[in-house]
């Protein structure tokens, strides 16, 4: 099985990404969809073990590490990039954007593939650079917003690279604990870096106070971006949570905990559409984020199980909408309505993506969800517990909210085809998967890591009365309060707060220095000046009268800074000889 | 394989005279004979370093005179490195005198003679015979300096000649004294001669503090700088490429051999003072070079402070005497001479073309002039350490020594050289690339291309401040081009290169 392991699955999609640009669209897009297919496969078939470990500049590297986590990830991010590359054809997407796409989802597996901190950090930063562009590629609003998403991830990602040095400082090496032959626990060690390391990470996957970047960034860019968009960042921050508390944490729990409400609640408040869905990948991260805190065998997997379902009906919601965008041109959920008519084969895998990221028996999300708030009940953390709960009914609402104005309230707003076939394939074809692993979750159980999977039991009767009696109140309250939850649109999110303060106060700091350094640079300049006059030899002086010219003197130029005689060079050098005798001699 | 060793010595003079006399009757004939004997001493010099890189140290007997009382030529990994270096530079610097002059046939006889003492110094295991390639090296290069042709150079020539022969003097008086302590020459019997008169003695001790101040002044360390920037700012264009590439180079590698193989580390464990020094020395030379090299108006005179400032950056890695700091002061004492060498060739060039040779005539040039600038922006970004390039990779060791040996001060001092390198090199960058071309700079005649640095020549001078353009030979920016992608290419078989290093440089280390 050399042959598997020979190259990293990083490197067939980013050789597609560049040579994309120079082919037909095509041609392009088939050998995207198909080297991320094949990365798929590929990621599947290989065994585990940890391969292509090298040196750079004296430190061990492992380029491709395969476990249970890994693999996992590999598989959907192949699976998912498929789906998204033949949803970008047919979505009228440029060349160069998938190309941009395409990096970001190689260096992205990179990420998930590497096998120690220092190749992790290296795509870490990598991806955030290409989403960065995959974002401006777009322009208008999106450059701005790009470059806020920019600096955010530069940030979050410089604060991880202090946490992975600090580590290998206590440590001695960057490789994860998790490798045979490594003698250090797996995980960060130490407690600085461990705070560093999850508020650098909290970055990507959108802790409550970092996040706005999300809602922020997620929906300008072209709709197929988005779809790429939802996929890899915040997914494999949840990857790199992993690797760095392999045990979790309790206050990790808990900010997923907050995160779920949080982002369940300003979903609901959002017209966007976009947006919406947007604040909905923080509320489902914070599922698996509790689910890497929790700990122990059945979190950590359906805190897994999940990043693997939500990236499915995630990407499909992304579509669907996407899909409503492209025929309408709207972005807002108001100026939409009453589309089940026209789009039926959407509304249908809207529906199924709906149920599945609510948690609706029979669909996928049911199950991992299912896995986390089971798992959190069990540790007896009961506020946790009831946290996933109340962002169960969050999620209930707004996609209630979101499914009923723009499929079924008032008069139908457009009068405009089905998405497209290609754009359908894509949808039902997820849509399909959605629903298959939800029906059939042994499937998802046979490529989980650990053996969490043997502790899920799905389908008993007070797990599904549950999550009934959540969508019970959830469609309760949801007519119950639609009418103030119409008036309070547009509540502003803590980046209104943040955005003038980090303004003003960088140019505060802008200002500040540069006035402070001209202060002392012109102290500096007059000080060096006096200094050199007085040092001079002074019958410099003479040169400066008319009518006086020396070889070896540049007139244009005035004096030569700190030029000496040969008396004086001679004078310096029997000095220094001098001081070093009488220091090693006396 | 060692009979090529004295070679490396005989055939550069043996051309010197050729080229001499042949030149008489065709001056066009001493440049060939000049190119053939670098091309042949490239051939030799790569043949000793593949074999010494294997693994194998290279001796020679002169004259079949038993060691330790005859001449002995020792190559190791250091060594074959500095002598393959030596040779490869000065043919680059051929091909680009070649367009650039000087062309006579005395300039040619000393430009190898300079080879040859320069290549001497590199592969001699003799302490005296050092001496006798210190001043041929330092004859030949006052020489070349003199070849300028102008006053300036005259007074510089002059100043070089006068200090330069006093650091010599210095270096034989100590050699001298150890000569009185133990009797021998030779460099390994030195060493084992000094360690059983022992360290403490005042004889040994004079005689390292005279040979360490008498080579600072070679390789110019502050505040024994004060020949060189003169000298390098008023040499011809070819001549300031080639000494500041080499000269001072084989001067700190003269340092490295002498602190590490003849007063070896167990000097430095017993007298802690005199390692301090030097390293206090480099330290202070890093940052006053650095400083001045940013006070300076004039290019040349700022690339020459600059080399004060990285050769105390070099001669501080040798005298931390760890083998990561070994490893990086010879990646960055070769890498510097190629990326000093490219940016004084560049200078030169920029100066054939525009004229321009002072920081504040550089504004716009990205825009005339888009490969000469662009090259010389590589090459000074190199020269910061900004990875991949070489620069990088020797600062990057370095630094790993100095914290690893828990040396602060040389840690700190690292770290202000890249921003002070920063901070002259961005002044050059920004001129180059974001100031405006001057106002009363003659317009341009050229349609804006990639080629026409190379093909065209611009409109004349208005009379005004700025010099008439000329054309310069496609030859000479393509030269100019390659030592630019070469610094940044050397980087990536830097690692490699270190690989070796590591296995011929333990045995420098041992106590």
């Amino acid at each position: 099985m050399v042959e598997f392991t020979a190259v990293p699955p990083a490197v067939p999609v980013l050789a597609v990404a560049l040579l994309l640009p120079w082919l037909s669209r095509r041609v392009g897009h088939a050998l995207g969809a198909l080297a991320t297919a094949v990365v798929m496969a590929w990621t599947y078939l290989v065994p585990a073990g940890a391969y292509l470990d090298v040196t750079f500049l004296g430190f061990e590297a492992v380029l491709f590490n395969v476990d249970g986590f890994s693999r996992l990830m590999g598989i959907i991010f192949g699976l998912i990039g498929t789906a998204a590359v033949t949803y970008s054809y047919f979505s009228d997407a440029e060349n160069v954007q998938t190309a941009y796409a395409l990096t970001y989802v190689g260096t992205s597996l990179g990420a998930v593939f590497a096998g120690d901190w220092l190749t992790l950090i290296f795509f870490w930063e990598l991806m955030a650079i290409t989403s960065t562009l995959l974002v401006w590629d777009y322009g208008g609003p999106a450059v701005r917003a790009g470059f806020r998403y920019a600096l955010l991830h530069g940030i979050g990602g410089s604060l991880l690279m202090a946490a992975i040095v600090w580590h290998y400082a206590e440590v001695g090496t960057f490789l994860f604990g998790s490798l045979g032959g490594v003698d250090h626990a797996a995980g960060m060690a130490g407690v600085v870096p461990k705070v560093l390391a999850a508020v650098g990470i909290g970055v990507n996957v959108g802790f409550v106070g970092l996040h706005a970047w999300l809602p922020d960034t997620y929906p300008r860019p072209h709709i197929a971006a988005s779809v790429f968009l939802c996929v890899f960042t915040t997914k494999t921050g949840v990857y790199g949570m992993y690797r760095a508390f392999p045990d979790g944490h309790l206050w990790i729990a808990y900010m997923g905990g907050a995160m779920a409400v949080f982002g369940a609640s300003m979903a609901l408040l959002q017209n966007d559409m976009r947006r919406l869905l947007s604040y909905h990948i923080q509320s489902q991260v914070g599922y698996m984020v509790a689910g890497v805190g929790i700990g122990g065998a059945l979190a950590t997997a359906g805190a897994f199980g999940h990043v693997y379902n939500h990236i499915l009906y995630k990407s499909l919601l992304f579509m669907t909408v996407g899909a409503v965008i492209y025929r309408t041109g709207e972005e807002n959920l108001k100026k939409v309505g009453g589309l089940a008519r026209e789009m039926p084969l959407t509304c249908l895998a809207f529906t199924i993506a709906a149920l599945s990221i609510a948690g609706f028996p029979g669909f996928n999300g049911f199950v991992s969800k299912g896995m986390v708030v089971t798992a959190a009940h069990h540790e007896h953390l009961d506020a946790l517990w009831y946290l996933l709960l109340i962002g169960g009914v969050g999620t209930f609402m707004s996609f209630i909210k979101l499914g009923y104005y723009v499929f079924y309230h008032g008069e139908r707003s457009h009068s405009v085809p089905d998405a497209n076939r290609g754009q359908q394939a894509a949808m039902l074809s997820i849509a399909a998967l959605c629903v298959a692993y939800g029906l059939y979750p042994d499937a998802l159980f046979g490529i989980l890591p650990g053996h969490g999977a043997e502790e899920a039991h799905p389908y008993t009767i007070p797990h599904i009365q549950e999550v009934l009696v959540l969508a019970v109140i959830a469609l309760v309250g949801f007519f119950l309060l639609k009418k103030p939850l119409a008036k309070l649109a547009g509540v502003p999110d803590v980046d209104s707060a943040y955005e003038p303060l980090t303004f003003y106060a960088t140019r505060a700091t802008v200002r500040f220095v540069t006035e402070t350094y001209a202060a002392v640079d012109r102290a500096a300049v007059a000080a060096a000046e006096v200094a050199m006059d007085t040092a001079r030899d002074p019958r410099r002086v003479t040169r400066y009268l008319p009518g006086r010219e020396e070889i070896g003197f540049d007139p244009e130029q005035g004096h030569v800074p700190m030029d000496t005689t040969i008396g004086t060079s001679v004078l310096i050098l029997t000095v220094v000889l001098t001081a070093v005798l009488a220091v090693l001699l006396v | 394989m060692s009979d090529v060793v004295p070679l490396l010595v005989a055939v550069p003079i043996l051309a010197a005279v050729a080229a001499l006399v042949l030149g008489q009757w065709n001056e066009r004939v001493s440049w060939g004979v000049a190119f053939l004997a670098s091309a042949v001493q490239v051939g030799m010099a790569g043949l000793l370093a593949a074999t010494v890189l294997g693994g194998e140290t290279v001796r020679y007997e002169v004259g079949n005179f038993g060691v330790p009382y005859g001449i002995e030529l020792v190559v190791d990994g250091l060594s074959a490195s500095v002598a393959l270096l030596v040779a490869v530079v000065s043919l680059g610097v051929l091909v680009y005198s070649r367009v650039a002059g000087p062309r006579t046939p005395a300039f040619h006889a000393e430009y190898l003679l300079l080879v040859a003492g320069l290549s001497g110094m590199s592969v001699t295991g003799d302490v005296f015979n050092l001496y006798v390639f210190l001043e041929i090296t330092g004859l030949a290069a006052y020489a070349l300096v003199a070849s300028g042709d102008s006053g300036r150079a005259a007074v510089g020539a002059l100043k070089y000649l006068l200090i330069g022969t006093v650091g010599a003097s210095l270096y034989l008086l100590g050699v001298g004294y150890a000569f009185i302590a133990t009797g021998t020459l030779n460099m390994a019997d030195l060493s084992e001669q000094l360690a059983d008169v022992g360290y403490s003695d005042p004889l040994v001790l004079t005689a390292f503090a005279l040979i360490v101040t008498g080579l600072a002044v070679k390789s110019a360390l502050f505040p024994l700088h004060t020949w060189q920037p003169e000298a390098y700012a008023s040499a011809p264009d070819s001549v300031s490429a080639f000494i500041s590439a080499l000269v001072s180079t084989v001067s700190a590698y003269a340092i490295a051999r002498m602190v590490l193989s003849v007063f070896t580390v167990g000097f430095f464990a017993a007298n802690p003072v005199a390692q301090n020094i030097v390293v206090g020395l480099a330290g202070l030379s890093v940052v006053a070079g650095s400083a001045l090299a940013v006070t300076q108006t004039e290019v040349k005179r700022m690339l020459a402070y600059s080399s004060v400032s990285q050769f105390g950056l070099v001669v501080a890695a040798f005298a931390l005497a760890t083998e990561s700091a070994l490893v990086g002061g010879t990646i960055h004492l070769l890498g510097h001479a190629i990326m000093k060498g490219g940016l004084f060739l560049t200078a030169g060039a920029i100066a054939m073309a525009t004229g321009a040779r002072h920081v504040s005539e550089y504004r716009g040039l990205a825009s005339r002039r888009p490969f000469l600038a662009g090259s010389f922006a590589v090459l000074a970004l190199a020269m910061v350490g900004v990875p991949p390039a070489v620069g990088f990779v020797g600062k990057w060791y370095i630094a790993l020594a100095a914290v690893q040996a828990e040396s602060w001060f040389i840690a700190a001092v690292i770290l202000a050289s890249t921003l002070l390198t920063l901070a002259y090199f961005a002044r050059l960058v920004e001129r180059m690339y974001f100031a405006g071309s001057p106002p009363t700079a003659p317009e341009t005649a050229e349609t804006p291309g990639p080629t026409t640095d190379a093909a065209v020549a611009d409109g004349g001078s208005d009379g005004g401040d700025a010099a008439a353009s000329t054309a310069v030979a496609p030859s000479i920016v393509a030269l100019v081009a390659i030592v630019a992608v070469s610094a940044v290419a050397l980087g990536f078989v830097a690692t490699e290169f270190a690989q070796m290093l590591e296995q011929t440089l333990p045995e420098l280390l041992l106590p």
